[in-house]
């Protein structure tokens, strides 16, 4: 049946009560009599199951005229004579997926019509009878004193060292701890690592890059018994450490250099922000400090003007969250994401399912989620571009304030100036289009044609062209409370939620005075000693990059549906260490590296302790798909150690992306794989291959994937063949000498020479590469090269 | 010619030395294989999907959905509801609009007398072997975000692919051949997302095929000389595992052994399957295919019954990309040529598979994000926009029941009037007829159990055969 046909009943009614029919006047005889035949069987027998004493489902009531007229949790739902204002309507129209009744099954096409017209005539009711009352259902609510119980809320003890039997073994504090539960279990650790193994261990794991053949002399042949302890000081000092560590936190804040939006706009100040993390790395921010530039960096005092821009900048992580569709995009979705982001890398906690609903595990309600939410609607977020919208706006400018306005007031000026010049041009050329027909006419008409054009050009490019460097980066807005979304849906709003902190972590509001959005308020929430979750979190990264596993080995959840730690008492003696340290990431990685712990073989005796739950031995790891790539180029002499800058990107003022037609680029450098250019809706096929990080979401633990893929990339992609051409072409120029040679290949490669019985073994190889297939010399070690680069003992540190 | 044979003609050169020659033959390692085939919930109907995606929006009121009032009331006033306005553009936003009839005629078909327009006269043959889902529904109107919707049940936040979820629950039959492979000539809607793995290991991620020289990236072998990469290759091995003999047998050491056998294997093995030199002139002919060409959803269905045939798991095929597709907003004429280009090649695959007795185990879904609104504008509009209330989708083979019709429609294919399905219940009857439960199918990322089919999804109970 269609909508169009109107129901008789009903045209007669509206013919007799004209088109003023109101509330009171739709309670007329014909309209009480459609109710009654046409709305109330359908009310009895469909809705008030739900919607009735018994239940209160979306705390609507539809057994009474006063029960939907207070509406429901979310709003009014009939507005009297507006069917498509009223949500009623929506619900059985079946139109929105989201609200559909009854729930199982659409009402029949004439039900629903019938609906539609009841509203239009007024909604006419005569159950003005008080429906009968039982006692509302008791609300669950998150029980959060018994939450806080939970270990990772609980406040970070620093623990008394264990007493230990083999205290020769100690080398620091980190290994009482160890060892004490290798006592307890009757495990015994791995042997030490090999010097060899323990510095490519060492380099890779500070740099992500190999020791040079050199560095391996150097460290092997050195007696000194802080040999170590300086090599990590070297490698912490190498600018080569914050490209390493601050991918770690790239991967956490799910950098990317598009925006994830259905046409994936480019970001091209997005690297500025990379930049500032590697720095930050580099500098040893206190971690502390960087968590509350990275939130609030702009509101955050700074002395001079190189610092403000740098914490602009920082600022970033905030700004790199994903954008959605087009236009406008979804900001509910974008906000989303920056919860869901923050709460996983600063707190390891999900905070996003109480978007929609009370978290079912942890201890976050709905409030708490829309507490952290007005913050973030109190901030100004960049617009990257998107279809429909496709310039940026509200990038931040990195210019003095002063020269700020000087500088727009001077463009402003000038866009008035090209303003006149552009309406004297335009009435020019109609003056001359008007002048009678003549030999010369066409001729003035085309110069004063392109004399208009010609200016409206230049208008253009002034206003484009960019007059001070930007950030995307945050700023802040009007701020104000949040409404809780029901459901998650933006449309449908609850009450106001007061911004403030996760009432399990305390629930501190915003204090009275505060004037801001609370970013501030909440990077000190976040960086407070006091907050059991940020520095042990922090550190459980650290020590998972370090021994391949955290101790708790879900890093992004603490809460009760992660695993808990397997050395609480570790885990908070270096969170306590942390803070004293004053949040100082370096003196972190000393205490790990120095540890005796960190510095075991990697093989363990399996008996005693088969998933190494004690720490007993060293995790075999494979390499990353940076460190994979970049080392490939360093070998082959090729790693350009340039730092990376802005990517090549089509210039702003030519983008036009859709979804029909979204951008796409691959940009080729040898720069190290930091800084290459990562989109969101296409990974980078190498990092893609090899389990680079995900654009769209943190990524705490890199997965290790073996696939054929992989090994086809290894077999037959012009890269890896170009790499062992070149690292071919290197050694033969530095040993000229064949057994020197391979063995300068193993020391390259490995960190160690190769075994009488490897070179037997590939001095046969060459031989028969020479004889059998009469390969000249470079094609033969091009050969080998592949051999050794496909190893095994290449992909895997011990 | 496998790995083993390979070292065993090494053994004449001598090249391999004789303590590693026991070793190089041995049986390898039981690795911890990802891929490996794992059993499903319940015994399956289906043993593998071929997932046709139509790109832009195919309009379900001039193909699968027959109402026969859209062509009596043409250019009827028709008040929209102020929601659906949000799928106009910003100029087209009055609320009232005009039914426009189809542009093909409809006729009931086959023993079933399902009605199918004339825009897929060849599919429509095949009526007594398709399942229509005249009341698929979408969460977004939008390209990008549906398309996503309907191939990871997410139509905002990155999920895993079906074929993901499909490679991650049943493994892969074919070790020298990708689980979930994905046919497409263009980059589509959401690009690379919608084949991606997400949360779910790596190795899940599905395959883009690019009709081609090269389908599958690095399968050509670099080098010149066969023999060369076999002497590398068995150096590399023999290497490897002096190397895995040193490190107490690790399995993650040893299955990256073995996928140097694999990814040998699929060197000849993936070449082979996309090698149509042995598909003769009658097969050409009968899926519309000129001998030699790559191009066009003909060669794309040929390959995916090939595939199928090498037990890949999920088999995708896009027939375009994110345009020149179905999105026809302009002109529904635009319709015929993209119809022309899959409508043979389906129903030859239709038949092929079952022919060769395949059709059985083998699941046929035809999709697309969303349908075309039945109104438009004016009432001079030639084409139709978008329209995610209500659209067909249909399947065949593989345990659905042939020649139905399942849920309705209004009148007039506005909106669903029985049995809806949302695309969270064709991913829940999809696991279902592979033997998987779609509540149990769970992969724990970030601190909860997450799913294909969210915290939704109903099989069809009704469908299936």
């Amino acid at each position: 049946m269609s909508l169009q046909i109107p129901n008789f009943a009903v045209s007669l009614a509206l013919c007799l009560l004209g088109p003023a029919a109101g509330a009171v006047e739709a309670d007329s005889a014909a309209g009480l009599e459609f109710f009654e035949s046409r709305i109330r069987p359908v009310l009895a027998e469909v809705c008030v199951e739900c919607h009735g004493a018994k239940k209160q489902k979306g705390d609507l009531r539809l057994d009474s005229r006063a029960g939907w007229m207070k509406g429901g949790a979310s709003g009014a739902v009939i507005v009297p004579g507006k069917p498509d204002d009223s949500l009623l309507v929506t619900a059985v129209r079946y139109w929105d997926k989201d609200l559909q009744m009854p729930p199982k099954k659409a009402l029949e096409a004439q039900a629903v019509n019938d609906f539609i017209e009841w509203v239009k005539l007024g909604a006419p009711d005569p159950r003005n009878e008080a429906p009968p009352v039982e006692p509302a259902q008791p609300v669950v609510a998150i029980d959060f004193e018994k939450g806080r119980q939970h270990w990772a809320f609980l406040p970070v003890q620093r623990p008394p060292l264990p007493a230990v039997q083999d205290r020769a073994w100690v080398h620091n504090d980190v290994d009482f701890f160890t060892l004490d539960r290798m006592e307890k279990a009757g495990a015994k650790p791995a042997p030490d690592a090999d010097r060899r193994t323990l510095l490519r261990r060492a380099t890779y794991d500070l740099t992500g890059l190999p020791p040079t053949p050199v560095e391996v002399e150097a460290f092997v042949s050195d007696p000194a018994p802080d040999a170590f302890a300086r090599v990590v000081d070297r490698l912490l000092a190498s600018p080569r450490y914050g490209e390493r560590w601050g991918r770690h936190w790239l991967d956490v804040a799910r950098y990317a250099d598009t925006c994830g939006n259905a046409s994936d706009y480019p970001v091209p100040q997005a690297f500025k922000y990379r930049n500032y993390v590697l720095q930050a790395f580099n500098d040893d921010l206190p971690f502390d400090q960087f968590v509350r530039e990275q939130l609030a960096g702009d509101l955050l005092p700074s002395a001079a003007e190189p610092e403000r821009q740098r914490r602009i900048v920082a600022t970033g992580y905030l700004a790199m969250a994903r954008h959605f569709a087009g236009g406008d995009g979804e900001p509910h979705l974008t906000l989303d994401d920056v919860i869901d982001n923050l709460s996983h890398a600063f707190l390891g906690l999900s905070v996003n399912c109480a978007r929609c609903h009370d978290h079912k595990f942890d201890p976050i309600s709905s409030r708490d989620y829309y507490a952290l939410y007005g913050i973030f609607s109190s901030t100004t977020f960049p617009h990257p571009g998107s279809e429909g919208k496709n310039r940026p706006a509200n990038l931040v400018p990195l210019v003095p304030k002063a020269e700020l306005e000087s500088l727009d007031k001077a463009r402003a000026e000038q866009l008035v100036a090209l303003e006149v010049e552009k309406k004297a041009a335009d009435e020019a050329k109609a003056a001359v289009e008007k002048e009678p027909e003549s030999p010369e006419k066409k001729a003035r008409v085309d110069a004063a044609a392109k004399a208009a054009a010609e200016v409206r050009e230049r208008r253009q490019r002034v206003s484009e062209t960019p007059l001070y460097p930007l950030a995307y980066a945050v700023s802040e807005h009007a701020p104000a409370n949040a409404r809780l979304q029901v459901r998650g849906d933006p449309k449908r709003l609850g009450e106001e939620v007061p911004r403030g902190f996760l009432q399990v972590l305390g629930g501190q509001p915003l204090p009275r005075e505060s004037t801001g959005s609370g970013r501030l308020e909440l990077a000190q929430w976040i960086t407070d000693p006091a907050n059991p979750l940020t520095a042990r979190v922090f550190v459980n990264r650290l020590w998972q990059q370090h021994f391949g596993r955290g101790l708790v080995a879900t890093p992004n959840d603490f809460g009760t549906r992660g695993q808990p730690p397997s050395h609480p008492e570790l885990l908070d003696f270096l969170a306590a260490r942390f803070v004293e340290s004053g949040w100082s990431v370096k003196a972190l990685h000393r205490l790990l590296l120095l540890s005796h712990t960190w510095q075991l073989a990697s093989s363990g005796d399996p008996a005693a302790d088969p998933t190494n739950a004690l720490w007993t031995h060293a995790e075999r790891r494979r390499l990353d798909a940076e460190a994979i790539r970049d080392t490939m180029l360093f070998v082959s002499g090729d790693l350009d150690f340039t730092p990376g800058g802005e990517h090549p990107f089509p210039a702003v003022t030519t983008w036009g992306f859709t979804q029909h037609n979204q951008f796409f680029a691959l940009y080729d450098t040898r720069q190290r794989a930091v800084y290459q250019m990562q989109q969101r809706l296409r990974k980078h096929p190498f990092l893609a291959l090899f389990d680079g990080a995900d654009t769209n979401s943190s990524t705490a633990v890199r997965a290790t994937s073996t696939t054929p893929l992989q090994s086809l990339f290894a077999m037959n992609d012009p890269f890896g063949h170009e790499r062992a051409t070149r690292l071919a072409a290197q050694l033969t120029a530095l040993a000229p000498e064949e057994p020197k040679r391979l063995e300068l290949a193993f020391f390259t490669l490995y960190a160690r020479p190769p075994q009488p019985e490897e070179t037997a073994m590939f001095t046969a190889y060459l031989a028969q590469l020479r004889e059998k297939k009469q390969l000249p010399p470079e094609q033969a070690w091009a050969s080998l090269a592949r051999v050794l680069l496909g190893a095994n003992e290449f992909l895997y540190l011990d | 010619m496998n790995r083993r044979t390979a070292i065993r003609s090494l053994l004449g050169s001598s090249l391999v030395l004789p303590g590693l020659l026991s070793e190089l033959l041995a049986a390898p390692p039981a690795p911890d294989d990802p891929l490996a085939p794992k059993p499903p919930h319940f015994a399956p109907k289906a043993k593998r999907v071929i997932f046709l995606h139509m790109s832009g929006g195919v309009s379900h009121v001039d193909s699968f959905d027959y109402k026969p009032k859209l062509f009596t009331d043409h250019n009827q006033p028709y008040q929209v509801p102020k929601k659906m306005l949000d799928a106009f553009a910003k100029e087209n936003r009055s609320e009232v609009k005009y039914y426009k009839k189809p542009g093909w005629e409809f006729k009931q078909r086959g023993q079933s007398g399902l009605w199918i327009s004339e825009l897929f006269p060849k599919v429509a043959a095949c009526a007594d072997d398709l399942c229509l889902v005249r009341s698929m529904f979408s969460d977004n109107a939008d390209h990008a975000q549906a398309t996503l919707g309907i191939h990871t049940g997410s139509v905002s936040f990155t999920r895993p692919s079906m074929g993901s979820w499909v490679s991650y629950g049943l493994g892969s039959e074919n070790a020298n051949l990708p689980g979930f492979m994905v046919i497409a000539p263009a980059l589509p809607y959401s690009g690379a997302q919608l084949w991606s793995a997400d949360f779910l290991p790596g190795c899940h991620q599905g395959t883009h095929v690019v009709p081609g020289p090269e389908p599958v990236p690095n399968i050509k072998r670099r080098l010149a000389d066969p023999e060369l990469q076999d002497m590398e290759l068995s150096m590399a091995t023999a290497f490897n595992r002096r190397h895995l003999a040193s490190r107490g047998a690790d399995p993650q050491l040893a299955a990256r052994i073995r996928s140097f056998e694999t990814a040998f294997g699929m060197q000849a093995a993936a070449p082979e399957a996309f090698d149509l030199a042995g598909e003769n002139d009658a097969t050409h002919e009968f899926y519309g295919l000129p001998r030699g060409s790559t191009k066009g959803f003909a060669w794309q269905c040929l390959i995916a019954r090939r595939l199928a045939e090498r037990g890949v798991r999920f088999i995708e095929l896009i027939d375009t990309g994110a345009s020149g597709n179905w999105d026809a907003h302009g002109n529904m004429e635009e319709h015929a040529p993209l119809a022309r280009n899959v409508d043979q090649p389906i129903a030859a695959l239709l038949a092929d598979l079952k022919q060769r007795g395949m059709l059985a185990d083998t699941l046929v879904v035809w999709a697309t994000e969303f349908g075309r609104t039945p109104f438009n504008t004016a009432k001079d509009a030639k084409g139709r926009e978008h329209h995610a209330q209500a659209f067909t989708c249909w399947m065949a083979g593989g345990g659905v029941r042939g020649g139905m019709a399942h849920g309705e429609t209004d009148d007039y294919g506005n909106t669903i009037v029985r049995d809806g399905v949302h695309f969270h219940d064709l991913h829940a009857t999809i696991l279902h007829l592979l033997g998987l439960d779609h509540t149990r199918l769970t992969y724990r990322h970030g601190g909860r159990d997450y799913r294909l089919t969210d915290v939704s999804g109903t099989v069809i109970q009704q469908i299936l055969a």
